[in-house]
Order: structure tokens, then C-alpha cells, then sequence
């Protein structure tokens, strides 16, 4: 028998866990970059690469920064640079939110925004915009502020709904995340029909994307996701756990209502914060944790961060492509990841069927 | 030494009480076999046991420490579950699934070591799981995995195993291993095992001790001699089964007999002469039908004479191995004539039961219609260089009807049934008539015959 082999391919993957984490990280660097040379301006990359090598310490003094236009270096710094920041943070933030309801609902449509996160936060966004009370505030804009609060106090909800008896079965929150979206998903309706000339700017925020967003944004989100995509690791071995069911989970020692618990609350607000600013990018939360899941395997240690990274990689190149494809015009981004994305995750459900389970 | 104590626990869903004042007490090597229909309560009492469903009232003590006080990571260090139901999300491989079982040895962000490993590759090695260790586990048939999820259990190094039925999905060589194997492991390693059991034969089996369970309440516990009896099983789970020992594993075993229907009453009773087994199917099955038997000569220690004490059929008795005297062939015509039917099945014919064709002989004087079942030709049965055989061609010319099999006779009596009810005879009248319910009544008839010896 060769259990030895058997032995030493499991201890292997720990190294090839590694690997796989520093080619993300490296491949995820290099679209960035690209990302940055892309778009209605065209900037060569020697000056593209000038300008950030100002703006560090060390580098700045190795390189020639006086060639470097002003004009371009206002393109790069404030629009490109904060919109790639943005399609990291959101594209990591919907796709760990995926990997961590999937995990804990078992059910393959799970998503980011399964528990009502994208309404929630439609009905701030929109209710700002109705009213017309968008301004900024301290330097985010109150339909970032509101979309935020709509979008956990929707989470709140839905959870407080499922409660039965001081247990939250999971069957009923998933749901009631669905009915409280549905009804949700009305009252944005009527606030578009009452919208008049700003039902614009609704529908443009509900397509969502990165349109303007600015460094002050990505300050205001990105505590909320990265101590979030962290804090959630601490549980990964337990959503391994809980692929065998929540009684048997707890049978292995897993506290499952504690960990569902704060699992729930964690990846609620990572997703509403991704949602925030980027409104309603579909695809991403859903088909990332699954396509990662269907090359990598289901363990969540390494499925976690390689879904994160994957799903920054993915949104960020998306991104460059609908600022391109029909410029000047700028097409919504998740017409993007739903076009990319669909067929090749249904090749890769093609190809790996009989293996493939949830 | 770890103890495993319930006491007094009453489970309810909603307003329904599942259990019932339930005490049990479990110490290592015990294996203790939890039985009951369906809806008793095992898999209740299995939960609450493994902090799964608290219960309303009564408390399980782990070393004289409520388990629902502790952490679950604590009770799961020391108390491993086989659940009924084992579908597992997600594309684990076997080896995954196993080392899961390590989760409560491993602080939160431990990588798996040598030893978990080790713990991990035995576990799968006894249970026959280790040559499929990297098959993902939903590739698995149900057998393959339910071993799986057993080797689970056993990565916990868990001082009480708790299994749900677990044998569902196993064939018979896997449901021995792995029975022999929980055996082992509560012997050596004294470890405690409760199972959940629907094959009572498998409980008897194995199991030190066993509850039954009867609507939520504990209806017999002890040893498997005190809980596994005809009239417990009869009373619980409404089936009349037979309990013996078997002597070649040393374990009692059980029947089922039947469900206990009200049996159609044919008012007609049947002396049946038999022997050597011939007649063994036909008594239950004539029983069933509703008419009442008896039966003769048999020798004492044949296998029809068991049968027939079993289901408390009255018989005219002979001492083993013994030719039939003269005596006892004068009881058994005195039993015979009390019958409406004679019914001869194939028996094998030696010098020492020739007299029991001379009986079916005198019963046809008597005028009582006789059928005689040929399954297997006489010369094949003959042992008396063809004096059975001419008895018998001479038992066809007297009227004795012939028939194949045991179908044949049953569907000739219902028409012999019919042609009496025509003539409307006064029944009741008939003597040797017996219901069944009067079975008990009937226990001391064999003891008559056998006085006559």
C-alpha cells in the first residue's frame, strides 16, 4: 500500500498552499499594473511607473521624476490608482463574503448578498438619492454612509426574523434573506418610480461600478474588509467542519452557533462595505468561491484567501475592460464579470461535472 | 474512570414529550445496545446524550459533570457521534473527512501533525478506508462512506462512541468487521459503545447490555437474556417473533414470526402427520390461515416436534428414536379422529414410523378426507424396500387425494371450505376446534400426548 505516498501528498499541500497564495498575489500585482495603463488616456508605462516611483520613499530618489506630467499624474494617482484600490477591495470583499455563506448555507446559489446585503443597501443608496441628500460627509459621500447602515440593518433583520427559539436554523435564515430581499427589491422600485429626474442616477448606482470613487473611499472601507477577511480566517477549519452538517460539527467540538454567528456578521459587513461603494456588482460573489473551489478544492484554509485574491484579480481586470471595450462610454462593470464570467464557469462545470458536488 | 450516567431525562418537541424519565448508566467496556420500533425515542435519547438536544428535564453526567455545562470541544474530546445521516457538502476527500475527526486535539490554527496523521491512517486502516483515502467523499458508495464517517469517529480517540444505526449501509462482511471492530474496541481500550439498533439479531450479537425502548420510556434494560424476550418483543414492537439461543455464535437470536393480525377462522382443524421437518413450513403457514392444527406421531427431538411446541400445536409424542408403539398409535387415531382434514406430508419412510400410514389408513375408514402432499417421490423416501410405497398406492385407492405442494393443498381446503359452508353444519360442534388465541390453553396438550408413551 502506498500510504507513505498518500502520507507525504497531504503534508505536501501546505507548501503548495503557499505557492498557489504567492502566485495570486503576484499575478493580482501585475494586473494592477497593466490595469493602470488602461484606459481613455493613453499613459505610456515608463511615465505610469515615474509617477508611483515618486510617490515612494527610496525609490523617488533612484529615479528621474521631473519628466513626469502633472496631468497624468493626476489621471494615475486620483482616478486609475483609487479605482484599481476599489475593484481589489471589492472584488476580495465579495468573493470571501461567497466563500463564507456558501460554506455556512451549503447551498450552491448562496452569495455575497444572500442575506439581503445588495437590498439593504439599494434602499439606502436610493433614499439618499430620492431625497436628495447627497453630500459628503467627513469625505464619504452619504450614499456610501447610507448604503452601508441599509445593508447591515437589513443583515440584522433577516437574522432577527430567523431566530427561533434562540437558534437561528439555517434553512430559515437563507430564506428569510431571500423574502426580505424580494420585498426590499419592491421599495426600490417605488423609489425609482418616484424618482423623476434622478431615477438616473438610481439606476446608474444599482449597476454599480467605480465611477468616482475617490481615496477618501477606499480609507473608509478598507478597515472593514481587511480586518473582516482576516477575522474570518480564524474560523476557516470550522466551515470545513460544517460541510458535515451543524450537528456533527458540533459533535467535533465546534461551537456552531457561535461560530455561524460571528461568520454571519463578519462577512455582512465585508459585503456591505464592498457594496457601498461599488453598488450592485453581481457574478463575482457568487461563480469566484466556485470556480476557486472547483482548480483548488474545497478546503477553506487555502480556498478563502486564494478566493479573495482571485476574485480581486478578476474584478480589477474586469474593470479595465469595461472602461475600454466601448470607450469613451464606460459600461457597467458586472456587464463585464457576467459576460466573462458565465461561460467560462459553466466550461469548467462542463469539464469537472462527475467531481463537482455542493 | 470516565462515567457516563443519564438520569431522569425527559425529552419534548413542542409540547410532545419524546422521552420519558430515562436512566441509564454506562462505564467502560460496557456495549450497551439501545433497541426500539421506530418513533421510541433512540435516536432522541442519542442526541440528548451527545449534547445535540438538551433535554427539558434530567441531566447527563460525564464524570459526574452535566455535558451540557461544558464546551462541545471539551464532550468532543471524549465522546465521538456516528449520525443516521451522513451526506457531506463540499468534495472532501476521505483522508479530509478523517482528520476532521483531530479537530478537537488541535488548537485553532495547528496544521495537522505526524501524529494526527497516524491517529487519522489507523482509524482508516482498521476500518477498511485507507485505499480510498484521497477519492473524494460524495464519489463514495454509502457503505464506503458510512465506514468513513466511523473512521471519523474513531480519529477523536473518543472514550464513548455513539452510533445511529449504524449499519444501514453495509453489506455483511462490513457490517461484521465493523461490529467486531467496536467489540474489540470496547474491550481493549475500554471504551464505551452505545448503538442504536434496528437488527435486533446484530444487538444480541454484540451488545453487553441493552434498553428497550417503548414510547419515549425505558421498557426493559439489562442484560440481552432480561430485554430480548418473546413477550417484550411481542409487547413492543407488536411482532411474535422466536427467541433461542444459537450455539455456534453463543448469542440469542430472533425470529419474526408474524405480525399479530387476527387471523381469519376457518372452524376447521387439520391433523397433519409428519416428521423429519416435512412439516414445519406447513404448520405456520396452516396456522396463519386460520385453522387450527394438530399433529402426530412425532418423535420427541424431531424438528416438527419443535415446531410444533413453539407454535403450541398439540402432538401425540414419541420417545426419540424410537419405533411408534402400539400405545402411542392408539392416541394419535384418538387425536386424528377429532380433525376434519388429515393432510400427510412427504416424510421419509423407515420401519419405525410405518405405522403412521397405517394411522392415515384408519382415518380414511373414519371417513375424514385426507390429502397427501408428494414433493418428493416415494421411492426416494422409501426406506422399507417398498412396503411404504404399496401402503401408499393403496391409500390413493381408498381416496386419498394427492396433491404437489403445500399451495396445491391450501387452495383444495378452501374449496372443501366452500362445499361446508354450503351443507351449513353447526360448526362450533366440532370437536378439536381451537382458536388461536387459545394457544396458551393448548401448552398443556403435548404433555398429553406425551403421556401416552
Amino acid at each position: 500500500m502506498a500510504s507513505e505516498n498518500v502520507e507525504s501528498r497531504y503534508f505536501k499541500r501546505a507548501s503548495r498552499w503557499k505557492l498557489i497564495i504567492l502566485v495570486l498575489v503576484l499575478v493580482m500585482i501585475v494586473t494592477s499594473i497593466l490595469s493602470l495603463g488602461i484606459g481613455f488616456a493613453k499613459i505610456p508605462f515608463s511615465n505610469i511607473f515615474q509617477i508611483i516611483a515618486k510617490r515612494i520613499p527610496f525609490l523617488n530618489n533612484l529615479v528621474d521624476t521631473s519628466l513626469v506630467i502633472p496631468s497624468e499624474e493626476s489621471i494615475i494617482l486620483q482616478i486609475r490608482v483609487p479605482r484599481i484600490l476599489a475593484g481589489i477591495l471589492v472584488g476580495a470583499a465579495l468573493a470571501a463574503a461567497g466563500v463564507i455563506y456558501q460554506g455556512i448555507f451549503k447551498n450552491p446559489m448562496a452569495d455575497s448578498y444572500v442575506l439581503g446585503v445588495s437590498a439593504g443597501a439599494s434602499v439606502g443608496a436610493s433614499l439618499v438619492i430620492l431625497f436628495g441628500v447627497s453630500f459628503t460627509l467627513l469625505a464619504i459621500s452619504t450614499v456610501q454612509i447610507a448604503a452601508f447602515i441599509c445593508a447591515v440593518l437589513t443583515v440584522f433583520l433577516v437574522y432577527s426574523i430567523s431566530k427561533v427559539g434562540g437558534r437561528v436554523p439555517i434553512t430559515t435564515l437563507l430564506l428569510s434573506g431571500i423574502a426580505v430581499t424580494i420585498f426590499l427589491s419592491a421599495i426600490v422600485t417605488i423609489i425609482q418610480v418616484m424618482a423623476g429626474e434622478r431615477l438616473q442616477i438610481i439606476v446608474f448606482w444599482l449597476m454599480g461600478g467605480f465611477y468616482n470613487i475617490y481615496m477618501s473611499d477606499i480609507w473608509a472601507i478598507f478597515p472593514f474588509i481587511i480586518f473582516g477577511i482576516f477575522a474570518s480566517y480564524f474560523f476557516v477549519r470550522d466551515l470545513n467542519i460544517l460541510a458535515l452538517g451543524e450537528e456533527t460539527a458540533q459533535h467535533l467540538g465546534v461551537d456552531t452557533a457561535k461560530v455561524t454567528k460571528w461568520l454571519l456578521i463578519i462577512s455582512s459587513m465585508v459585503a456591505a462595505a464592498a457594496v457601498s461603494i461599488s453598488g450592485l456588482i453581481g457574478f463575482v460573489g457568487l461563480m469566484i468561491p466556485h470556480m476557486t473551489r472547483l482548480i483548488i478544492g474545497p478546503d477553506h484554509r487555502i480556498l478563502l484567501p486564494a478566493s479573495a485574491i482571485t476574485g480581486a484579480i478578476f474584478l480589477v481586470a474586469c474593470d479595465a475592460v469595461a472602461r475600454v471595450v466601448l470607450a469613451p462610454v464606460e459600461l457597467p462593470v458586472g456587464v463585464i464579470t457576467a459576460l466573462c464570467g458565465g461561460p467560462f464557469f459553466i466550461y469548467l462545470l462542463r469539464k469537472k461535472k462527475s467531481k463537482y458536488s455542493l | 474512570m470516565i462515567l457516563l450516567n443519564v438520569d431522569g431525562v425527559e425529552c419534548r418537541y413542542g409540547s410532545v414529550k419524546i422521552l420519558e424519565n430515562v436512566n441509564l448508566s454506562v462505564k467502560p467496556g460496557d456495549f450497551v445496545g439501545i433497541l426500539g420500533p421506530n418513533g421510541s425515542g433512540k435516536t432522541t435519547l442519542l442526541k440528548s446524550i451527545s449534547r445535540s438536544l438538551k433535554p427539558h428535564r434530567g441531566t447527563i453526567l460525564l464524570n459526574k459533570t452535566n455535558i451540557y455545562d461544558l464546551k462541545s470541544v471539551e464532550v468532543a474530546k471524549q465522546m465521538a457521534v456516528v449520525p443516521q445521516n451522513t451526506s457531506i457538502g463540499f468534495s472532501f476527500t476521505a483522508l479530509d473527512v478523517v482528520l476532521m475527526g483531530r479537530n478537537p486535539h488541535m488548537s485553532r490554527f495547528q496544521m495537522e501533525n505526524k501524529k494526527d496523521m497516524d491517529v487519522a491512517r489507523r482509524a482508516m486502516s482498521i476500518t477498511n478506508t485507507w485505499s480510498f483515502a484521497e477519492r473524494p467523499i460524495n464519489e463514495l458508495s454509502g457503505g464506503e462512506r458510512q465506514r468513513v464517517i466511523i473512521a471519523r469517529a474513531l480519529a477523536q480517540e473518543p472514550k464513548i462512541l455513539l452510533l445511529d444505526e449504524p449499519m444501514t449501509h453495509l453489506d455483511m462482511i462490513n457490517q461484521l468487521e465493523i461490529m467486531d471492530l467496536l467489540k474489540d474496541l470496547s474491550i481493549k481500550e475500554s471504551i464505551m459503545v452505545l448503538v442504536v439498533f434496528h437488527d435486533l439479531n446484530l444487538a444480541a450479537r454484540y451488545c453487553t447490555s441493552a434498553i428497550l425502548l417503548s414510547k419515549g420510556k425505558i421498557f426493559s434494560a439489562g442484560t440481552l437474556e432480561v430485554v430480548l424476550t418473546s413477550e417484550n418483543i411481542r409487547e413492543v414492537f407488536q411482532v411474535n417473533a422466536m427467541v433461542k439461543k444459537n450455539f455456534v455464535t453463543n448469542s440469542l437470536y430472533v425470529i419474526p414470526l408474524s405480525t399479530p393480525k387476527s387471523p381469519t377462522f376457518r372452524n376447521c382443524s387439520i391433523h397433519l402427520i409428519c416428521g423429519a421437518g416435512t412439516g414445519t413450513p406447513l404448520m405456520k403457514i396452516l396456522l396463519d390461515e386460520g385453522y387450527s392444527v394438530t399433529a402426530g406421531v412425532l418423535n420427541v427431538l424431531d424438528t416438527d416436534y419443535e415446531t410444533a411446541q413453539f407454535l403450541n400445536i398439540p402432538v401425540t409424542t414419541e420417545a426419540p428414536f424410537s419405533p411408534i408403539t402400539e400405545k402411542t398409535h392408539r392416541a394419535n387415531l384418538e387425536m386424528m379422529s377429532k380433525a376434519r382434514t388429515i393432510v400427510l406430508t412427504s416424510i421419509p419412510f423407515g420401519h419405525g414410523n410405518l405405522k403412521n400410514l397405517e394411522a392415515v389408513k384408519e382415518g380414511l375408514k373414519m371417513g375424514i378426507p385426507t390429502f397427501i402432499i408428494e414433493e418428493i417421490p416415494v421411492e426416494n423416501r422409501d426406506f422399507t424396500q417398498g412396503k411404504a410405497k404399496s401402503k401408499l398406492d393403496e391409500l390413493k385407492n381408498e381416496g386419498a387425494r394427492f396433491v404437489k405442494d403445500p399451495n396445491e393443498l391450501l387452495s383444495l381446503l378452501r374449496v372443501s371450505e366452500e362445499k361446508l359452508k354450503t351443507v351449513k353444519e353447526d360448526t362450533s360442534k366440532i370437536p378439536g376446534h381451537l382458536k388461536l388465541e387459545e394457544n396458551s390453553a393448548r401448552k398443556e396438550a403435548p404433555k398429553e400426548g406425551g403421556s401416552n408413551k
